[in-house]
């Protein structure tokens, strides 16, 4: 049902759901995922207000929160890792985003800021897991949705895709070695391990986080996934399969089904969101 | 400290990630990703003394100035105008641009960075199109993410008229 902001500005409502697969080849999963809603609570327990109405609309209003992480560094250090920086990620942003429900551009830079403090604080907490240098480590791509904005934070190879119009586009860039030495115009193509190697990543001594934003219309749908997904499935068969259901959860099944039959030789976690009128 | 938000806005593949890239990791890349959505960073510069944080706002170049969402300018302080020296059509579209953006935002400091003047003898920038430029109240600089040619004077002098706009 279409609900409505402050300012008639009319609300998403979204749909979401995630699923995480151990793969046909590792012993233990290391992904993690956490799909959260936020909602600002009022509980009017008495007032002769004639504007109760009013109040009751601020307790409506949600924000969801996202995330996917992919742990590297042995089995029990991987799976802490992705486990400890979402974990501290949630937290911080539990703690501190309530005031960003119908955010002002002011509060919008300080939510913005809030972010890179979120990220820096889970990179901490998983930095004290271990000796500094030595993981374990972590990817990490997040997306907060309030309203029909979508903000995303990125670090390391996990990718956030939106399907919008029909159309498959990629959000984030991946933090790896290959990556970085392409943009310094070096060649590549023989040393195919550093497309694998993270240059950046959470509790490892680089991270730089991205951060972006992206407005949603009704029909797009957001993806976050590990890179358990898209080394089996290709761009093109993503956008067919998110395409092809309007509920998120046969859509997931199907990804990380896909991901299987492709050989399934990592973890995979995929978290599909469908913004919806 | 005083936090500005900055908009770099343009059509496709005018150079406004490269810019953005340029002016805050000097650095650049030949390799051409397009933008979705809107990527944040932010460089702290001074003025005058005085330490102001630059919100850098940079918006996904779509084909036709109309679909610029104009969404993401909200609040924008100050905004960028990017148009690609060697395609003038980029050149005149940041006419129809700016009146989108002034609908949005009002009357906020501009700048027209016109973009890879390293690639100058490839230029379609008339002497009348130059003229046209003039008439309009936003400070031209020739830059270049490639270089760096212009890039700092461009964010630097927005920097200050922004703290010194009303």
């Amino acid at each position: 049902m279409a609900r409505h902001s402050h300012g008639e500005v009319p609300m998403i409502d979204v749909q979401v759901r995630g699923r995480s697969d151990r793969g046909r080849v590792r012993e233990a999963n290391e992904d993690h995922y956490f799909i959260g809603v936020l909602r600002k609570l009022v509980e009017v327990q008495d007032t002769n207000l004639e504007v109760r109405d009013a109040v009751r609309e601020l307790s409506k209003l949600d924000a969801y929160l996202l995330v996917v992480a992919d742990g590297v560094g042995g089995v029990a250090g991987g799976r802490r890792a992705s486990q400890s920086a979402i974990f501290s990620l949630a937290t911080f942003i539990g703690r501190t985003a309530a005031c960003h429900y119908d955010p002002n551009v002011q509060q919008e830079n300080e939510f913005l800021e809030r972010l890179e403090h979120a990220l820096q604080h889970a990179h901490a907490v998983v930095r004290s897991l271990s000796t500094p240098g030595r993981g374990p480590a972590t990817t990490l791509t997040m997306a907060m949705i309030i309203d029909r904005r979508a903000y995303i934070a990125h670090v390391g190879d996990s990718r956030a895709y939106v399907l919008s119009r029909g159309r498959l586009r990629q959000i984030t860039q991946d933090q790896t070695m290959a990556a970085l030495l392409e943009d310094e115009g070096v060649d590549v193509r023989n040393a195919p391990r550093l497309a694998n190697t993270l240059a950046s990543a959470v509790g490892a001594q680089e991270m730089t986080p991205a951060i972006g934003l992206l407005d949603l219309t009704p029909g797009d749908v957001l993806l976050l996934c590990t890179d358990g997904q898209t080394k089996h499935v290709s761009d093109t068969e993503i956008a067919e399969m998110l395409a092809s259901d309007p509920d998120p959860e046969p859509v997931c099944n199907r990804l990380v089904d896909a991901a299987l039959a492709g050989g399934g030789t990592d973890n995979v976690t995929v978290v599909v969101a469908r913004a919806d009128g | 400290m005083i936090q500005k938000k900055v908009c770099m806005v343009g059509v496709y593949a005018t150079g406004k990630t490269s810019l953005v890239r340029q002016f805050v990791h000097a650095k650049f890349s030949d390799k051409y990703l397009s933008t979705v959505g809107v990527k944040i960073d932010r460089k702290p510069v001074q003025v005058g003394g005085q330490d102001v944080n630059l919100l850098l706002w940079d918006l996904e170049g779509r084909d036709g100035v109309q679909d610029i969402q104009t969404s993401y300018l909200r609040g924008a302080a100050g905004v960028i105008y990017v148009a690609d020296g060697t395609r003038r059509e980029t050149v005149t579209q940041v006419f129809e641009l700016r009146e989108l953006v002034q609908g949005a935002v009002g009357a906020v400091p501009e700048v027209l960075a016109l973009n890879k003047v390293d690639l100058a003898d490839q230029w379609i920038v008339t002497s009348a199109d130059r003229a046209n430029l003039a008439q309009v109240p936003w400070h031209t600089f020739d830059t270049s993410a490639k270089t760096g040619d212009g890039v700092e004077a461009a964010f630097q002098w927005l920097a200050t008229a922004m703290v010194k706009s009303p």
